[in-house]
């Protein structure tokens, strides 16, 4: 297979195949099948997504990007697209298998697996586009399955009301995309990424950074950019803990890489939008962290920390954006890839804590601090599990966690830029301060007596402990030899560069 | 500043923005928010056409704007489902009591 058809392939099948899921899985509900098999039908589906990235990302890999043009539909993918493809598929099927259990009996399951992967078939194509309109369709596509993901929980109040949270400021955030895209195309006359980057190169003029000022907004909301954050604390908390997994590992990950595209064809490499980007780096550590310590759900914790870990990312990119040096996206894109697998075992090993000790039992409580109490000795692998994710999102040594953040702060030191090393001094000594919020959790479930809650907790089902087992040996790989991704990492960065025009 | 049509363009486009984020910070009723960013896109929209107008590629921005206004339905068509759900289980359209989760 040549690479344009595996590309083409690769975006069509989670496209094409979600509205039949949902046929395929209503039918078999209406005939009162007792398991849907709706969720395999999306695992095989995600699969064979995951099988036509192989011959695309061979392609990639070998240095040339794949693209496939047709009319006004424009994919290029490069080695972000390939990026953020892989982590979104592979994190996509260990939350179909989690789920599995997780979502089974709820009203409308089968909605759930055509959303979820809906939800990945735009994502990759998100990461694809090479096209300013394109990617802004692409952009309202994911947006829209994910509003829907949140909400899933219909009958639940705070569940509707962190839905419409979520709605309200994303779509103000598009349309605030939007009017940019316009701006652009007064100026260039042209939506394609590339011909804009051309153009821009005479000079940015005012209205091409009042576009980009726009961008940084309308994406920021998805990316959680502080000031625009406020939905994204419900949002995880409320959504099914496969959705949270989904949001905080790869949707927002999936709106900074749409931020980079756009900003990108702008600006080119300049140092202050570099530090601008680190600066809002450094504020969603800051904010992050301190809003997590004060958090006793341990769902909305994680999505605080979530925060705190894009600004990571953004301090990683912004070294790039602003000083040219490779290293410092190579380490923000394996901060993003190591997220993913630790953010994505956090929340799912959080998620079969919820389902043991209070969804099985038919309560919508959320977990709390509390819950955990004594959770060691009844759970002896998730509790496990969920404390190699909070170590290696707290960035103890020799866990991934510690490498990608170590990375990011050694590229930071190499820009010998006073402002650039205060930065990382400080998100290095926020990095020991969200210590404070990860280490009690990890101390509930080894060192305090069992709790009334777990007492009382259902067993876990063996299939929601495989994807955790998985991500969790990824995570200690990936930490004892950090350069295991570097094949999927370096290529992103050196497009990261390309992107930027450098 | 004389009034040709790309400075009419934008003269809409900023009241069309005003107007949207006006309704989004101080409307209560969930619908009216819904109506309000119906307004933000549809101020969007025009900007692009106008762009489209004075780069002389008005078919390019014509069919954008076309493809806008499904994209935007569907997000309308959302939030309407989302505001009768609130409302058969919340009991108002009020957005004030939506906020039972705290900070």
């Amino acid at each position: 297979m040549d690479a344009t058809t595996a590309l083409t392939g690769l975006i069509l099948t989670p496209l094409v195949a979600s509205p039949l899921v949902y046929l395929f899985g209503r039918l078999a509900a209406r005939a009162g099948a007792p398991r849907n098999p709706a969720r395999w039908l999306a695992l095989v589906v995600l699969a064979a997504a995951l099988a036509f990235l192989f011959p695309a990302g061979q392609a990639v890999l070998n240095g040339s990007a794949v693209e496939v043009v047709d009319g006004a539909i424009a994919l290029r993918m490069d080695g972000i697209g390939l990026l953020l493809a892989a982590a979104v598929l592979v994190l996509g099927l260990l939350v179909t298998l989690f789920s599995s259990p997780y979502m089974a009996g709820e009203e409308g399951e089968e909605k759930f697996y055509a959303l979820l992967v809906m939800m990945c078939g735009t994502m990759v194509g998100l990461g694809c586009a090479s096209d300013l309109f394109n990617l802004w369709i692409w952009f309202e596509a994911m947006a829209v399955s994910s509003y829907m993901l949140v909400a899933f929980y219909r009958q639940q109040g705070a569940s509707l009301e962190a839905g419409v949270k979520y709605l309200v400021q994303s779509a103000a955030g598009s349309a605030l995309v939007l009017l940019g895209i316009a701006l652009v195309f007064s100026q260039s006359g042209t939506t394609s990424l590339a011909a804009i980057r051309a153009g821009a190169a005479a000079g940015s003029g005012p209205v091409l950074m009042a576009a980009g000022a726009l961008f940084l907004i309308g994406f920021g909301v998805k990316t959680a950019l502080v000031p625009m954050h406020t939905w994204l604390p419900d949002a995880h908390s409320q959504a099914p803990s496969g959705i949270s997994a989904m949001l905080s590992g790869v949707v927002i990950e999936a709106g900074l890489v749409a931020l980079l595209r756009a900003v990108g064809a702008l600006a080119g490499v300049s140092t202050s939008w570099g530090l601008l980007l680190m600066v809002f780096g450094a504020m969603n550590i800051l904010l992050g962290n301190l809003m997590a310590l004060r958090q006793k759900q341990v769902k909305r914790m994680l999505a605080y920390s979530s925060l705190s870990h894009v600004g990571y990312m953004l301090i990683g990119l912004g070294v790039t954006v602003g000083f040219q040096l490779a290293q410092g996206a190579a380490g923000g894109f394996f901060h993003l890839l190591v997220h993913v697998l630790m953010k994505g075992l956090a929340f799912l090993a959080a998620g079969t804590l919820l389902y043991a000790l209070h969804l099985a039992q038919g309560s919508h409580h959320p977990l709390v601090a509390d819950d955990l109490n004594g959770a060691a000795r009844r759970y002896p692998f998730i509790a496990l599990v969920f404390s190699l994710a909070l170590l290696s999102l707290g960035g103890l040594p020799p866990l991934a966690g510690f490498m990608s953040k170590w990375q990011i702060f050694v590229a930071g030191v190499q820009t010998h830029n006073m402002a650039v090393i205060v930065l990382v001094v400080f998100a290095a000594l926020n990095s020991v301060l969200s210590l404070g919020y990860y280490a009690p959790l990890i101390n509930r479930m080894y060192r305090k007596e069992i709790g009334p809650v777990v007492e009382m907790g259902k067993p876990v089902p063996v299939v929601m402990a495989v994807p955790l087992a998985l991500l969790a040996l990824a995570l200690v790989a990936a930490g004892f030899y950090p350069a295991l991704f570097g094949w999927l990492v370096n290529p992103a960065a050196a497009s990261l560069l390309v992107a930027f025009g450098g | 500043m004389t009034l040709n049509i790309t400075n009419v363009a934008v003269l809409v486009v900023l009241g069309l923005f005003a107007t949207g984020f006006y309704g989004l910070l101080a409307v209560r009723n969930l619908i009216k928010v819904v109506v309000a960013l119906q307004i933000l896109v549809k101020g969007a929209m025009v900007a692009l056409v106008a762009a489209g107008n004075l780069t002389g590629q008005l078919q390019a921005a014509q069919s954008m704007a076309l493809t806008v206004i499904v994209a935007d339905t569907i997000v309308a068509v959302v939030a309407l489902a989302l505001a009768v759900q609130v409302r058969r289980c919340i009991g108002t359209l009020d957005i004030k009591a939506l906020t039972s989760l705290k900070r």
